[in-house]
C-alpha cells in the first residue's frame, strides 16, 4: 500500500491541464450568485490549471447535500483544517507527497525549494493567491519582531538556520537553506500544517506597518485586545478557524462566529480541485458541526444524527452502533488506526527514586515485565479479538515493519521473565510472593494513567493479574492528564500508561523523532527529551539511547531514502531489543459511522492523525451523496 | 429599616472580596495552569505545540506573573465590569456566557415552577392528612425523585423520548432551528426537549420541599390560634391559607437566597449529561481546563447573586413575618 518516494529528487508535477470541457455543469448551490453577477462562472473561479486529485477506485459524483458531524467542544472545529486537507503539498492515500495548492515544487540538493503557485488561484473571497501572500508571511509575520519574538517556527529552520526567502515572480517563491531540510515538506503536509502564507490583502489591515495608528487602535479596541499583536493573531488564525472573515484556501469555510453550538461550513467557491470531468470540487455544499457532550455522541450517532463520524466513537460502541444501522440509515465501517500501540506502559527511566531508576534502566527488567503481559488475553477479553497482540512498534501495514519488531520480548513467557528477574538479583520474596527490592520494600509499581476511559483500567487489571505471576504487584492510579504529565516529568511517576508511537505507519522519509528522546512528552525519558528540546538538564548516558539521538540527527543529514530507511530500521531494532516502552495491544479498530448514501468513502482505510489527517487523506472533497436533493 | 439596609449593603462588599479571594485560590489549587491542560489535550490527540510558543503565550496571558498579581488584575477588572478573558474560547468571558444565559434562565424558571406545582399541593395535603396512606404514598413518590440519580434518570428519559417520540438526543432544540428566528416550530421544538431536564431536575427538588412544607405546616396547625380560629367557625380552607400556610412559608422565602444563583447555574450535572446549551457545562469545562477567568468570573457571579438573594429574602421575611427582628442580637 505504501511506497517510498525520493524527497531529494522529488519533482512534484501537477497532473492536470485546464479542463477542455466547455459544458461544465454549474454548482446549483452557487447558481443564484452566478446568475445575479456576484460570482463568476466556474471556469473563471478555477485556477488556469486546477488540481486533479486521483479518483482511482472512486466514482465521479454530483453536487449537493450537507454532512452533519458532532464535536464535543467549540474549538474542535479546527479539525476542519485536517479534514479539508488543502495543502501546498499533501500526502495521497499511498503516503506520497503530491502538489495540491501548489502547481509544482522543484527541489535542489534537498535544500533549495522552489514553489510554483497555480496562476489564477484565488482565496475564498476572490482575491488572487500570489507570491505576495508568502512574502507577507515571511517578512511581516515570521520574522517580524513584534509578531514572532522567538523567530520563525522551528519547522522553517534547518540546523537552527533560517532560510533565504526570495520572490522569483508573481507565482514563484524560493526557500533555500545552507543544509538539507527534510522536515520542510512534511511540515507543509501535516494535519496541522505549517502555514507559510497569509491572506496578505486581508491581514494588512491589522498590521502596524500597513495600517494607520488611529485605525489600528480602533480595531484593537473593538476586538477587546490589549495590543495590535493580539488583534493580528486573533484575526489570522488559519488553523483555529475562529474568524469567519478570514479568507481561506480550504474547501469549506466557517461561516459561524464563535461562541456557538452549531457551526456551518460552506463551500469555497474558488476551491482549486476538480474531478476527472473538470467539475469543481467539493461535491458537498455544507458541513454542519453540532456540539454535544462526549458521552452523548455515540448515542446520537446511533440514532442517525450524523452523516460522518469517527471522533469520540470507540470500538466498544461498535455493537450498539451496528444495532442502529437500519433505523439510523447509516453503516459502520471499521478502519485501522495508526498508533504504534493503543495502550503502552512507559517505565520512567528518569524516575526520582534512585533504586527504581536503576531498575527501569536495566534492560533485563524491561524485558521481563514485557514478557509477563498476556497480550492475547487482553485482545480477546477487551477487544473481541479484533486487535493485534504485539509490541509498541510500527504497524504491519507500514513498509518498515518486520515481524521480529512486533514479537521481540512480547510473547507471554512467565518462566523466562522470572528467570530474568532472578538474574538481576531480585530473588527475595515476601509472604504474598511479591519480590523484594534491594532495600527490602516489596516490588509494587504504581502505574499512573490519564484515567479518561475504562478501557485503560480494564486492560491494566489484566496485566496486574499476569504480573503477579512474576512477583510484581501493580496498582493503577488514574489521575488527570495534566497531573499525570507533571508527575512523569518530575520523575515522581515510575511508570505510566499512555498510547504508543504517535505514528505507527511512517515511511522512511518521515522524521524518526518519535524513536529518539526529542520531546519532554515521551514518558519513558522525559528529562532526556527535555534536554533535546530546550538544552536544559542532562542528556542520557545510556549508549543505546545515545545511539538513537545520533541516528535521529543522522536522518536529517541523510542523502538518500535508502539511507533513511536504514536509519529507521536500526532505530526500530534498538527499540525492539531494548523495550523502552511496553506495548500492550495494537491495531485497535476505529468505528466510522457513514450515511448510507454518502459515497466515495473507503470501506477499509486507516484513520490516523499524522500522517493521515483523519479523513483528510481520503479526499473529503470527493465525497458525495448518491441521491442528493 | 434604612439603617439596616445600609449596613447590609456595606457588609456585602467585604463578603464578596473574601469570596473572590477564595474562588481564585481554589481554582488555582490544582497543579498547572490553563496552558498545561491545553498542551495535555493537544498531545492526547497527537498534536503538539512548540515549547517556545507556550512560553510566549504564558507571558502574553500573564500566567507567568505571581498569583497575587494575577488576582489583582482580575478583581480590578471585575469591579470595572470586565469579566476577564477566556483562554479556551479566545473571547471575553462576557461574550462566552452571554448567549447561554437566556436558555439557562428558561430551563431554571420552568424547573422551579414545576417543583412548586408538584411540591405545594402535595406538601399541603400531607400536612393536613398526616400519617394517612395517601400521605405516605405521595411522600414516597417525592422520595423516589430525590433518590434516583439525576443523570441516570436523564439518560433513561432521553432514550425513551428518542425511542417513542423521536425527539433528537440532547440539547434543547433540533439543530435545524438553531440559527433561525423564533417561530412556532422552534418554540415547539424547545418545549419538546425542555420537559426532560425540567422533570429530571424538578423531581429531585420536590422531595425536600414537600418535607419542609409538611413539617412547618404541621407545626403551625397544632398551635392554639388555629384551634381558636376553627372554634370561631372559620372555614377549613380559609383557615389553612390565611394563617398557618403563610407562617410556614418562612423557609420558602429564606430559600430565595439560593434560588437566584440556581436560576443562572441550573443543574450542572444534568445539563452536562443532556448536553444542554446552558451555562452549567461551561462552568464545569472551565474548571477542568483551568480556564481561570471564565470559571472565576462565573463563580463570582453566582456568589454575588447568592448574597443579593439572601438580602432579598431577609427583607421579605421581615415584611411578612413581624416576629422576625432586624437588629438580631442587639435586642438582648
Amino acid at each position: 500500500m505504501f511506497q517510498n518516494f525520493l524527497p531529494y529528487l522529488l519533482l512534484i508535477a501537477s497532473c492536470a491541464v485546464s479542463p477542455a470541457f466547455a459544458q461544465l455543469k454549474p454548482v446549483p448551490f452557487l447558481a443564484d450568485q452566478v446568475a445575479n453577477g456576484s460570482l463568476q462562472p466556474m471556469q473563471e473561479r478555477l485556477p488556469y490549471s486546477p488540481a486533479k486529485p486521483s479518483f482511482f477506485d472512486k466514482e465521479v459524483g454530483q453536487y449537493g447535500g450537507k454532512i452533519r458531524m458532532l464535536m464535543a467542544k467549540a474549538k474542535d472545529i479546527r479539525l476542519m483544517v485536517a479534514f479539508g486537507y488543502s495543502r501546498l503539498v499533501g500526502y495521497d492515500e499511498q503516503l506520497q507527497l503530491k502538489a495540491d495548492i501548489l502547481k509544482q515544487v522543484d527541489i535542489e540538493e534537498g535544500r533549495i525549494f522552489t514553489l510554483h503557485l497555480r496562476p489564477g488561484l484565488r482565496w475564498s473571497d476572490g482575491a488572487p493567491f500570489t507570491a505576495e501572500d508568502f512574502r507577507f508571511y515571511w517578512e511581516d509575520m515570521a520574522t517580524n519582531e513584534t509578531l514572532s519574538p522567538f523567530g520563525p517556527s522551528k519547522d522553517l529552520l534547518s540546523q537552527k538556520e533560517k532560510p533565504v526567502f526570495e520572490v522569483i515572480d508573481e507565482y514563484t517563491v524560493r526557500y533555500s537553506w545552507a543544509s538539507p531540510n527534510p522536515y520542510f515538506l512534511p511540515a507543509l503536509a501535516g494535519p496541522r500544517p505549517l502555514f507559510i502564507y497569509m491572506p496578505a490583502h486581508y491581514m494588512k489591515q491589522f498590521h502596524a506597518d500597513y495600517q494607520s495608528a488611529e485605525k489600528l487602535t480602533l480595531l484593537t479596541e473593538e476586538a477587546h485586545k490589549r495590543n495590535w499583536r493580539g488583534l493580528f493573531v486573533s484575526k489570522g488564525r488559519q488553523y483555529k478557524l475562529t474568524n469567519p472573515d478570514l479568507p481561506s484556501l480550504q474547501p469549506w469555510i466557517n461561516t459561524t462566529r464563535p461562541p456557538a453550538e452549531r457551526f456551518i461550513f460552506k463551500r469555497n467557491p474558488y476551491f482549486h480541485r476538480v474531478d476527472p470531468n473538470g467539475q469543481q470540487l467539493p461535491y458537498i455544499d455544507e458541513i454542519e458541526i453540532n456540539l454535544a457532550s462526549t458521552g452523548l455522541i455515540p448515542a446520537k450517532a446511533g440514532s442517525g444524527d450524523v452523516d460522518l463520524q469517527a471522533r469520540y466513537l470507540r470500538l466498544d460502541n461498535y455493537t450498539f452502533l451496528k444495532e442502529g444501522e437500519e433505523n439510523g440509515n447509516y453503516k459502520v465501517n471499521l478502519w485501522e488506526t495508526g498508533r504504534g500501540a493503543q495502550i503502552a506502559l512507559y517505565p520512567n527511566m528518569n524516575a526520582k527514586d534512585p533504586q527504581w531508576r536503576q531498575l527501569m534502566q536495566d534492560v533485563r527488567f524491561r524485558r521481563a515485565i514485557s514478557m509477563a503481559v498476556d497480550r492475547n488475553e487482553i485482545n480477546q477479553v477487551v477487544y473481541f479479538g479484533l486487535a493485534k497482540d504485539m509490541a509498541n512498534t510500527v504497524l504491519p501495514s507500514c513498509p518498515l515493519f518486520k515481524s521480529e519488531y512486533a514479537t521481540a520480548w512480547s510473547d507471554f513467557n512467565v518462566e523466562a521473565a522470572n528467570q530474568l528477574l532472578d538474574e538481576i538479583g531480585l530473588t527475595k520474596r515476601d509472604a504474598r510472593g511479591i519480590r523484594l527490592l534491594p532495600d527490602g520494600k516489596p516490588m509494587e509499581i504504581l502505574v499512573q494513567t490519564a484515567g479518561e476511559s475504562t478501557e485503560e483500567t480494564d486492560v491494566l487489571s489484566l496485566v496486574e493479574d499476569s504480573w503477579k505471576r512474576i512477583g510484581v504487584q501493580m496498582y493503577v492510579k488514574p489521575t488527570q492528564r495534566e497531573v499525570l504529565r507533571n508527575r512523569v516529568f518530575s520523575g515522581e511517576a515510575i511508570m505510566s500508561a499512555w498510547y504508543g508511537l504517535p505514528n505507527g505507519v511512517p515511511v522512511a522519509s518521515m522524521s524518526p523523532w518519535q524513536m529518539a528522546p526529542t520531546k519532554q512528552d515521551q514518558y519513558q525519558w522525559p528529562q532526556w527529551g527535555r534536554y533535546y528540546e530546550t538544552g536544559k538538564g542532562k542528556p542520557s548516558t545510556m549508549p543505546e539511547v545515545q545511539e538513537l539521538v545520533t541516528l535521529n540527527n543522522a536522518w536529517g543529514m541523510a542523502s538518500s531514502v535508502e539511507e533513511q530507511a536504514q536509519i529507521w530500521n536500526r532505530m526500530l531494532e534498538i527499540h525492539a531489543d531494548q523495550v523502552f516502552s511496553i506495548g500492550l495491544v495494537s491495531g485497535v479498530l476505529q468505528p466510522i459511522v457513514v450515511n448510507k448514501n454518502l459515497m466515495n468513502i473507503p470501506e477499509n482505510a486507516f484513520y490516523n492523525w499524522d500522517p493521515g489527517a483523519y479523513f483528510g487523506i481520503h479526499n473529503m472533497t470527493g465525497f458525495f451523496y448518491k441521491d442528493a436533493e | 429599616m434604612l439603617k439596616y439596609l445600609l449596613k447590609r449593603f456595606l457588609v456585602m462588599i467585604p463578603t464578596l472580596l473574601v469570596i473572590s479571594a477564595l474562588v481564585f485560590i481554589i481554582i488555582q489549587l490544582p497543579p498547572g495552569d490553563y496552558l498545561e491542560s491545553h498542551i495535555a489535550e493537544l498531545e492526547s490527540q497527537g498534536e503538539s505545540i512548540d515549547p517556545q510558543k507556550i512560553e510566549f503565550l504564558r507571558h502574553e496571558y500573564g500566567l507567568d506573573k505571581p498569583l497575587w498579581e494575577q488576582y489583582l488584575v482580575w478583581i480590578t477588572g471585575f469591579v470595572q465590569g470586565d469579566l476577564g478573558y477566556s483562554f479556551e474560547y479566545n473571547l471575553p468571558v462576557a461574550e462566552v456566557i452571554g448567549d447561554k444565559m437566556w436558555l439557562t434562565i428558561i430551563v431554571s424558571f420552568f424547573t422551579i415552577l414545576v417543583t412548586w406545582l408538584i411540591a405545594f399541593p402535595i406538601g399541603m395535603y400531607s400536612a393536613t392528612h398526616p400519617y394517612s396512606w395517601s400521605d405516605y404514598s405521595l411522600t414516597l413518590v417525592g422520595f423516589l425523585g430525590l433518590a434516583t440519580p439525576n443523570f441516570l434518570l436523564a439518560l433513561v428519559m432521553l432514550y425513551l423520548a428518542n425511542r417513542y417520540f423521536g425527539t433528537s438526543i440532547g440539547g434543547l432544540i433540533d439543530p435545524e432551528f438553531m440559527d433561525q428566528d423564533w417561530s412556532w416550530a422552534k418554540l415547539k421544538s424547545v418545549l419538546e426537549h425542555l420537559w426532560i431536564p425540567v422533570l429530571v431536575i424538578g423531581t429531585s427538588g420536590t422531595a425536600g420541599m414537600i418535607r419542609r412544607l409538611r413539617a412547618n405546616l404541621m407545626d403551625e396547625l397544632r398551635k392554639p390560634y388555629v384551634v381558636t380560629g376553627r372554634s370561631k367557625g372559620l372555614g377549613e380552607t380559609r383557615l389553612l391559607i390565611k394563617y398557618p400556610l403563610r407562617l410556614s412559608m418562612n423557609f420558602f422565602i429564606a430559600d430565595i437566597g439560593s434560588l437566584l444563583p440556581s436560576i443562572i447555574s441550573g443543574a450542572e450535572v444534568v445539563a452536562v449529561v443532556l448536553s444542554l446549551p446552558t451555562t452549567g457545562p461551561i462552568l464545569l469545562a472551565a474548571l477542568q481546563s483551568q480556564d481561570m477567568y471564565l470559571a472565576g468570573s462565573f463563580l463570582m457571579f453566582l456568589a454575588a447573586l447568592t448574597v443579593v438573594g439572601v438580602l432579598i429574602s431577609d427583607i421579605l421575611l421581615a415584611m411578612i413575618d413581624p416576629r422576625i427582628r432586624l437588629q438580631g442580637g442587639a435586642q438582648r
